[in-house]
């Protein structure tokens, strides 16, 4: 095991309105070394909180977030995060980019041997020395990834790294993702709300459901890859997740979140630095 | 380098030929003989014409108050006169136009420079320390809405007459948009630059260097920019602390006693060149560089 939550709860407040929020309640899960755990369910589930936790940018209410023995207490170079939103530095190069994320201790010259390296693994070395603007959106996650994998990270957490990208496009960088992982042998962290992409890339699927978020179910796939989405087993098992996913009360039509008024609250939902 | 424009665009068709070219082989991309000299030309024109409607609108003004009022009121041909024969070394006030405007922008300079320095420090401090932020805006806003003749007995409570008194003038102008700014630029810096970062390892001297002043870097030449026309438009209120009538703001704020008119408008003319020429030529470089780096804009 790499990581777990244990009986984590995660509640922000806005001391101006004294609104509450309960973005996860008692969620407890464990990360195994080796895994590419899928987290799906619907908008406002709590998975990007989860993935928050995890890297560090947030802190649980309640309950420990852990990493190899030791508590989280904040973002660490141990754990590469692959962002939903585009990340890159505009003013860098696409090398700049991804060398400024390995680790420090060694020369200009080798981080930018290493980012290389990174940058031909997904295929864009030829864009080394061009800009983020220059590039579509799926070569920009793509960067996103050298940059994540040019960490060394033991973990990777990717939150819908490709839910802003083209069906076309989504496919052809699931499997590319799909390709690093089963050479690294890295452990993944992937949220995503496509049950489909879940199903081609996950060893394991958490359903979240959400008012206030948790975790429903767990199915472990050992179909082996590439997998076929037509294949009767993958079909069935479409339909077991679908069905999961609408019984889940805010697919239901039912409030995204569950607001809950909080006294002498005094921690702020917005982001610290 | 027009030459080597020339050379590296044989070959290339002008616009329409082109295009027209490309829409009959049905392709999506091409390249065509780039009109830089045109686009500099039209520039340059779009600019004269401005120029000469401040100067018809000034002349109209002047013409209409010595018809009324049958007062005198310098007109544009008096004044570049008096320019002219100002720039081949004739004194005004005592002095020559080089000698009063080098004593007001070394004045100015210092003052500006003054709060380069402390306004940076501060809107950075600002920027990153939610608490600072709250209560350390409040006093510059404050500051902020004091107007530029109000600093003259302040100042001259504080320094007396003097060199230090205009400095202070200048300086306590210039210095609320260069913290806002500042601060403001870094504060609104999207959340996930500093994460990335921060998940990279990155101490805050890093984050800071190479994340969050980057990405500040257009609101905080904004502030530079106001700051500067802050600190060069108080310059007559500055110099009415000196004491001696040297300085371009001294002369205009002389032009009430010795009715010098003429060598006023000298003055502010020679004022708002040099407030041009910073604008144009620095500023307008800098974002230029700045935007291109941010990738705002594509090269070329």
């Amino acid at each position: 095991m790499i990581a777990s939550l244990e009986n984590v709860s995660k509640v922000f407040t806005n001391p101006r309105t004294g609104k509450g929020l309960v973005a996860l309640n008692d969620v407890s899960m464990d990360v195994g070394e080796g895994d590419f755990l899928c987290l799906i369910g619907p908008s406002g589930c709590g998975k990007s909180t989860t993935l928050n936790l995890l890297a560090g940018f947030e802190l649980p209410t309640s309950g420990r977030v852990m990493f190899k023995g030791k508590e989280i207490a904040g973002p660490s170079p141990e754990r590469g995060v692959v962002f939903q939103e585009f990340s890159l530095y505009p003013w860098m190069t696409v090398m700049q980019n991804v060398a400024f994320s390995v680790s420090k201790g060694r020369t200009k010259e080798e981080r930018e041997a290493l980012a290389m390296k990174q940058l031909e693994l997904v295929g864009l070395s030829d864009f080394a020395h061009a800009r983020p603007n220059e590039l579509s959106g799926g070569m920009k996650q793509r960067v996103a990834i050298a940059r994540a994998l040019a960490m060394d990270a033991d973990l990777l957490l990717m939150d819908e790294p490709f839910g802003s990208l083209d069906e076309q496009t989504r496919r052809k960088m699931d499997n590319e993702v799909l390709r690093l992982w089963e050479g690294q042998g890295k452990t993944v962290v992937f949220v995503t709300h496509s049950i489909e992409e879940a199903l081609m890339l996950g060893t394991r699927i958490l359903l979240m459901s959400a008012s206030p978020g948790r975790i429903d179910r767990e199915w472990k796939v050992d179909t082996p890859w590439p997998r076929d989405p037509t294949s009767p087993g993958m079909v069935a098992l479409k339909k077991e997740i679908s069905r999961g996913l609408q019984v889940c009360s805010c697919a239901s039509g039912e409030p995204k979140a569950a607001f809950v008024e909080v006294q002498g609250a005094d921690d702020r939902p917005e982001m610290e630095v | 380098m027009w030459k080597a424009d020339r050379v590296d665009d044989k070959g290339k068709m002008d616009k329409k030929e082109a295009a027209e070219k490309a829409l009959r082989e049905g392709r999506s991309h091409f390249e065509f003989r780039p009109e830089t000299r045109r686009f500099l030309l039209a520039n340059a024109v779009n600019i004269a014409i401005g120029i000469a409607l401040v100067i018809i609108a000034w002349w109209v003004v002047a013409e209409a108050m010595i018809a009324v009022r049958g007062a005198f009121f310098p007109t544009p041909p008096e004044t570049f006169s008096a320019l002219w024969e100002a720039l081949g070394g004739a004194k005004i006030n005592g002095a020559t136009i080089y000698f009063h405007t080098r004593s007001s922008l070394v004045r100015w300079g210092l003052g500006y420079a003054l709060a380069l320095v402390i306004g940076t420090i501060a809107g950075m401090a600002f920027g990153t320390m939610g608490r600072a932020y709250d209560i350390g805006m409040v006093p510059v806003y404050i500051v902020q809405m004091i107007p530029g003749m109000a600093w003259v007995p302040i100042a001259m409570l504080i320094f007396g007459l003097g060199e230090s008194a205009t400095v202070f003038i200048i300086l306590m102008t210039a210095l609320p948009p260069i913290v806002i700014n500042t601060a403001g630029g870094i504060r609104q810096a999207p959340p996930i630059y500093s994460r990335v970062a921060l998940m990279s390892g990155k101490d805050h001297f890093s984050l800071f260097a190479k994340v969050l002043i980057p990405a500040a870097a257009l609101p905080i030449i904004d502030g530079m920019r106001i700051g500067l026309a802050n600190g060069w438009r108080v310059l007559i209120a500055a110099e009415m602390v000196l004491g001696t009538m040297v300085g371009l703001g001294a002369t205009i704020e002389d032009s009430r006693y010795s009715l010098d008119f003429v060598s006023a408008f000298v003055c502010i003319i020679v004022i708002c060149l040099i407030g041009l020429t910073i604008e144009k030529l620095l500023f307008s470089g800098l974002e230029g560089v700045v935007r291109n780096r941010l990738g705002l804009e594509e090269e070329g």
